[in-house]
């Protein structure tokens, strides 16, 4: 009997080693091929399995939250309203600037048109550093005014480092300096966004038109897709927002500059209000120098391909991977002129 | 273990764990008074606008920015992870290599491990912009690349696994039976796993990020998990020594202090030499500009805030004062030796995993702004509120679990 057990113990040692031995050949054998490999390991996210789940929401279910939104904030503004009246006259020009703001609001939730590809092209030889960009985007798109958000900020950057490293946000009134050039930056609206793929509860993601949106119903305010970002393109409401009803901005959309929740992530969404429905956005309109262009990537009569084709373009920081939409060049002209010899 | 038992076996920590002298009656009454006064400083301050529809209050109370997002919580978040990671060495040696006077107290690392996961959610709840939002969301739609939710999941799941543990430890011996085969053999071959793994993932939240450079290193993760095998023993055997003076009747084999200072000290060794490596890479030989800028700052304090300069300083010296002393016999066997070697090894590492890891990655931002961080009065407030709860924890259940074994051991 012992014998026995011993050769038993022994054929169940060569069967272990032979399942082991088969289980190593299997993983080199897809290690052979790496892509697949890859494609084994690439991590998936629940909606990618589950997508069904979603697409039976589809898009009502941003419709409707944008009924109920638009609801809330009408309230809202109607009570703000009031009190404006009753502090200014019930006939002051405030009174009714107020009114009328609140009832033209509308919460919209346009979805992308198929085929489209928003893209930005920014002429850094032109922009003078005015920030009237800055300046329109805050209106246009009902940030808190406390805290003062700001989607875009412009960077001072000496022509001959351009590092991103060495500069300047806060370089007051006296712009353009000679020998300095100014970097609008706000969201690159990667291609792959480090802050989509480290979302935690998905509440951040790129549209079929090249929009990486937030869902303010979903944000955790986990701050992790503020650390991930390598543009510094996202901007958190540490307090409960606040906008003047007089500064309202009344065409709003659900994924956009609808008003904010306290608590949660917001960043540059290419006017998705103006843009979806075939506007340009705000900082583009108001540029003084025309540095901006805005339009669709896949449109070849469009502005981008124009530029892109003749200039060329680069993008900041390539290192990292995300593969920015925003495209920056050196136009043929600068503004202010160099100098009188070269004209 | 049905559910009589199980409420039998609660009851009776918390009767046994709550019974105490005056001074320990003393001692839990200033840890609860800290705890609500961090708990008041959360729900009505803080987090005024989520919880009360306030219109004061919010996250901006805190002095993190839009530069600087991540501050204090989730520095000493990576503190208590670690801690909670370690308590599994005692398990190891107990049961993987079958040491008897390791047995005695292996359940007391299962207390070290609850306590600092408690400790360690609550930051990350008070970090939160909108906590319930992430309560309910988390579980529902998750996103599987984020390294956020796979430390979710093995964080729950490890203090999952050390309750039960605790909890069947102390039934067992309060019937006089010893743990079975069956039960210690999962426990282990699951909880170990679990341990590295709470620690590895929290370092790949940060190690995979682009977008900071100095902590794009896959060096991150091994020198998270090396330094939390020093700390979280260095604390195991700091109560160790707290519960032998004070208890009655309790007796800690010398093994059990010769082989933890054993761990603590290479740990400490391999820490210390990784930061080494790290600064090769991170400060000597980079070009990378970015990179260079954040590792100046932490290791010359080259800009503001100045305290980095210090914390890491400190943690190279007093790490490597702690691994001399530690490697003289006579320091090493003697009672105070002991106190004042697991003390320093604990300081080390705060210095070293906290505020040093956290705050170089934000300044400069990707801006090329250098925006300060000091933590806000409400921070610390609410911090020290987080720890004082997490010491009661620590508190009653080592207790309970120390009285159990005193009895089981005695027969």
């Amino acid at each position: 009997m012992k014998e026995e057990g011993k050769i038993d113990s022994k054929k169940r040692q060569l069967l272990k080693a032979a399942a082991v031995g088969i289980g190593a050949g299997m993983v080199s054998f897809i290690a052979i091929e790496r892509n697949k490999l890859m494609e084994v390991l690439r991590p998936v996210s629940l909606s990618e399995i589950i997508g069904f789940v979603e697409a039976e929401e589809g898009l009502n279910k941003y419709e409707k939250r944008a009924r109920e939104r638009e609801a809330e904030i009408k309230k809202m503004c109607r009570a703000e309203a009031d009190k404006i009246c009753l502090d200014k006259g019930e006939d002051s020009a405030e009174c009714s600037e107020a009114r009328n703001r609140c009832e033209k609001i509308v919460v919209k939730a346009t979805p992308p048109k198929p085929g489209t590809r928003f893209v930005m092209a920014l002429d850094i030889n032109k922009c003078i550093g005015c920030r009237r960009c800055a300046y329109a985007c805050v209106m246009e798109n009902n940030t808190d005014r406390d805290i003062g958000i700001e989607w875009i900020h412009v960077l001072e950057v000496h022509r001959d480092d351009l590092e991103l490293l060495n500069t300047n946000i806060d370089y007051g009134e006296e712009a353009p300096k000679k020998d300095y050039v100014y970097i609008p930056m706000a969201c690159m609206h990667c291609d792959e966004p480090s802050c989509v793929y480290v979302c935690p509860v998905v509440a951040t993601w790129k549209e079929d038109d090249g929009i990486v949106v937030v869902d303010y119903d979903r944000c955790i305010g986990c701050r992790y897709c503020i650390t991930a970002c390598p543009y510094g393109a996202r901007r958190f409401n540490w307090k409960k927002p606040r906008v003047p009803v007089l500064e309202l901005n009344p065409n709003m959309h659900i994924l956009g500059n609808v008003l904010r929740y306290p608590h949660v992530v917001e960043k540059c969404i290419y006017c998705i209000q103006r843009t979806r429905d075939g506007g340009i956005p705000a900082c583009v309109e108001v540029c003084p120098v025309g540095a901006r262009s805005f339009g669709d990537i896949n449109d070849p009569e469009g502005p981008i391909r124009r530029i892109l084709e003749k200039y060329g373009a680069f993008v900041l920081r390539p290192e990292t991977g995300n593969k920015p939409m925003f495209f920056y060049y050196f136009g043929p002209a600068r503004t202010p002129p160099r100098s009188k010899e070269e004209g | 273990m049905d559910i009589k038992a199980l409420i039998d076996t609660i009851k009776y920590i918390l009767s046994s764990g709550l019974r105490g002298s005056k001074s320990y009656y003393l001692f839990l009454a200033g840890l609860t008074i800290m705890m609500i006064y961090g708990l008041y400083n959360w729900v009505f301050v803080q987090h005024a606008p989520i919880f009360l529809k306030s219109e004061y209050g919010g996250l901006v109370v805190t002095n993190l920015t839009d530069s600087v997002p991540w501050g204090i919580y989730i520095a000493f978040f990576i503190f208590w992870v670690g801690v909670a990671a370690a308590g599994i060495v005692f398990g190891i040696i107990a049961y993987v290599f079958n040491n008897e006077s390791f047995k005695k107290v292996a359940v007391l690392g299962e207390v070290q491990a609850i306590a600092a996961i408690i400790i360690v959610l609550l930051l990350i709840i008070a970090d939160m912009g909108q906590p319930l939002r992430a309560l309910i969301l988390m579980p529902q739609l998750p996103n599987l690349r984020s390294m956020l939710d796979w430390d979710f999941v093995v964080l729950t799941g490890y203090l999952l696994i050390n309750i039960i543990g605790l909890l069947y430890t102390i039934h067992m011996y309060r019937q006089d039976k010893p743990l079975g085969k069956k039960f210690i053999i999962p426990f282990i071959i699951i909880a170990a796993p679990f341990a590295i793994g709470i620690h590895t993932v929290t370092a790949f939240i940060s190690q995979a990020l682009t977008a900071r450079p100095i902590w794009h290193s896959p060096l991150l993760a091994p020198r998270y998990v090396a330094t939390a095998f020093a700390s979280g023993p260095a604390l195991l055997l700091l109560v160790l020594l707290i519960a032998e003076k004070y208890m009655d009747r309790f007796k800690v084999d010398e093994d059990v202090y010769k082989k933890t200072m054993y761990v603590i000290v290479g740990s400490m060794i391999i820490g210390l030499y990784f930061s080494l490596s790290e600064a090769q890479e991170l400060f000597w030989y980079t070009n990378e500009p970015w990179k260079k800028a954040q590792a100046e700052l932490l290791y010359m304090g080259k800009g503001q805030p100045g305290y980095l300069v210090i914390l890491f300083a400190g943690w190279i010296i007093l790490g490597t004062i702690s691994v001399l002393l530690a490697l003289i016999p006579r320091y090493r066997n003697s009672y105070w030796g002991r106190v004042v070697i697991a003390s320093l090894v604990i300081v080390a590492v705060v210095f070293e995993k906290t505020m040093t890891i956290i705050v170089p990655a934000f300044i400069p931002d990707p801006l090329g702004r250098y925006v300060v961080y000091y933590p806000s009065p409400i921070e610390y407030a609410i911090t020290i509120g987080i720890h004082a709860l997490g010491l009661i924890i620590y508190a009653v259940l080592a207790k309970a679990s120390l009285l159990t074994i005193i009895k089981h051991y005695e027969k």
